[in-house]
């Protein structure tokens, strides 16, 4: 029987850390399907978990779902690929006529600033717009390029059900195997380990869910009160977009803001939807994040954006999308290896003050 | 009607998990779970994480801070205590469907004995963490678990006591 006491292995645990995301460096845009497949499983696995306890086999339960989700969307697909073909011919035959009003706009604007503008400024605010309008035209030839970059993500829709099929069948197999390889006396820990990593990570994840999807909603209905064109796909971009932190928001008010204002060939148009943005943003601060946040991992608003920059600056896009999950774990483990030290070295848990009554 | 009853079975059979089931049937056995209704033992069942270990094996040592409940599903446990001259003592040996570890459910603090593995053991672990969210999530199951708990350590006390006052003043 063992008696000693084995201490934290402080420098191995650093060096698999390191190691672990030196790898995750190098790997770069190949782990992006299983970080997206990974996040989609946890998303579901509250649902799996739910029926399982029924004492259904997981595998059919994982399988029922694909097949009611290839139900829905092909349902869906019913309902709105004849809307969407309509849409994009619509959008087709209306293209023209914005260009014209986009081009009748700009042409508009020099004089309209000359109304409101010193007459000193007036040569830069043109040479600017003429600018402006050359860089538009660039980007507009370079689009076919830019769609054409899309079908690598395109096969994302299939990489990523694939992968979270199996994440799901063998989720609880993983992590028994985590545990199984774990060593005897340090089982306590691992657990302890998982469980602050589901506990931060699962309610970030769900969090953010509830954000994108309320964030899309309240913007369809603003738009479509303002009466600006393309309610839905804007929306639906400004949802996917509030992933990333404060970026739903931003994206919502400059595209919306922009075709409102091309729409109604008017500034306030514009100004109105990024009033509708802002109002969605603090109407988000003040009444989501609170309930969201008080079971998630809290990040130091620098350490917050310190994460963003350096995940942007490091994997890109994706960089953005996984940087908070990524400090949330980082935090856990942190959180962790403290208690440990604390439990291990200098221990200082409350106990509760002795009966002052004997025992009845 | 039988053909039916046959097929429904058969059903049954191709649908049910039978590890779950034996886990399920297994926590139903012990004392601490008696009370619990189907669904709600697939629920614990869910939060359980199961782990062999081999002769031997140390399970926590003497003062590592508890955070799980042990139940011992199949094999033997010792528990020692390190006496003063730094030997360790026996106190007790554990077997299948007997827990151990049940302070460290309500209150972290240095575990009081060495559990090692006696021979080749499989043990369910219930971490504090999930009892928790039993508790804010499940009540009905956490007060059950918890109001059996509670009897138990009564008992436990009540035999302490009668113990120390069968023990001859020194």
């Amino acid at each position: 029987m063992t008696s000693e006491r084995p201490s934290l292995p402080v420098i191995p645990i650093l060096i698999i850390v390191a190691a672990g995301l030196y790898v995750a460096y190098l790997l770069g845009r190949t782990l992006v399907p299983f970080l997206l497949a990974f996040t989609v499983a946890y998303m579901v696995n509250p649902l799996v978990n739910a029926v399982e306890t029924r004492g259904v086999r997981r595998f059919h339960i994982v399988l029922s779902f694909y097949l009611l989700a290839a139900l829905l969307l092909y349902l869906l697909a019913q309902h709105l690929l004849p809307a969407l073909i309509n849409g994009t011919a619509d959008l087709q035959a209306d293209m023209p006529g914005y260009f014209t009003k986009i081009h009748n706009f700009l042409s508009e604007l020099p004089r309209r600033v000359a109304k409101n503008v010193p007459h000193a400024i007036l040569p830069m605010a043109e040479s600017f717009i003429s600018k402006t309008y050359a860089s538009c035209a660039e980007q507009m030839e370079r689009l076919p390029s830019y769609l054409m970059g899309i079908f690598p993500i395109l096969s994302l829709f299939f990489l990523v059900p694939f992968i979270t099929f199996f994440l799901l069948l063998d989720g609880p197999d993983l992590t028994a195997a985590i545990i199984q390889a774990c060593p005897g006396r340090h089982v306590e820990r691992a657990l302890h380990l998982i469980s602050e990593i589901d506990s931060s990570l699962g309610n970030y994840l769900r969090g953010i869910l509830i954000v994108a999807l309320a964030i899309t909603a309240a913007s369809y209905v603003g738009l479509w009160a303002l009466g600006v064109e393309a309610a839905a796909p804007i929306a639906l971009l400004a949802g996917v977009s509030s992933f990333v932190p404060y970026l739903g928001a931003i994206m919502g008010a400059l595209v919306g803001g922009t075709v409102a204002a091309i729409q109604f060939s008017s500034l306030t148009a514009g100004f109105k939807v990024v009033l509708l943005f802002t109002a969605i943003r603090l109407a988000d601060e003040s009444f989501l994040q609170p309930s969201i946040a008080r079971y998630s991992v809290r990040l130091h608003p620098l350490i917050f954006l310190f994460s963003l920059m350096a995940g942007g600056e490091l994997f890109g896009f994706v960089g953005l999308l996984f940087a908070v999950p990524a400090a949330c774990v980082i935090k856990s483990l942190l959180q962790v290896s403290w208690d440990w030290y604390l439990s291990e070295v200098d221990w200082k848990g409350t106990i509760a003050s002795p009966p002052a009554i004997p025992y009845t | 009607m039988q053909k039916l009853t046959g097929w429904l079975g058969l059903a049954e059979r191709f649908l049910r998990d039978p590890a779950f089931e034996d886990r399920r049937r297994f926590l139903k056995s012990l004392t601490l779970f008696q009370d619990l209704r189907f669904t709600e033992l697939g629920h614990l069942a869910q939060c359980m994480h199961s782990r062999v270990y081999h002769e031997g094996e140390s399970l926590f040592l003497q003062g590592d801070v508890g955070r799980a409940l042990f139940i011992l599903k199949s094999g033997k446990i010792e528990l020692s205590q390190m006496e003063e001259e730094g030997r360790p003592r026996s106190i007790s040996i554990i077997g299948p469907g007997e827990f151990f570890g049940e302070m460290s459910i309500l209150e972290q603090l240095p575990r009081s004995a060495t559990a090692t593995a006696a021979e080749r053991s499989e043990v369910l672990l219930l971490y504090r963490a999930q009892i928790d969210s039993i508790l804010h999530y499940h009540p009905r199951i956490g007060v059950s678990v918890m109001t059996r708990l509670a009897q138990l350590l009564s008992a436990r006390l009540r035999r302490a006591n009668l113990a120390l006052l069968e023990k001859p003043a020194s």
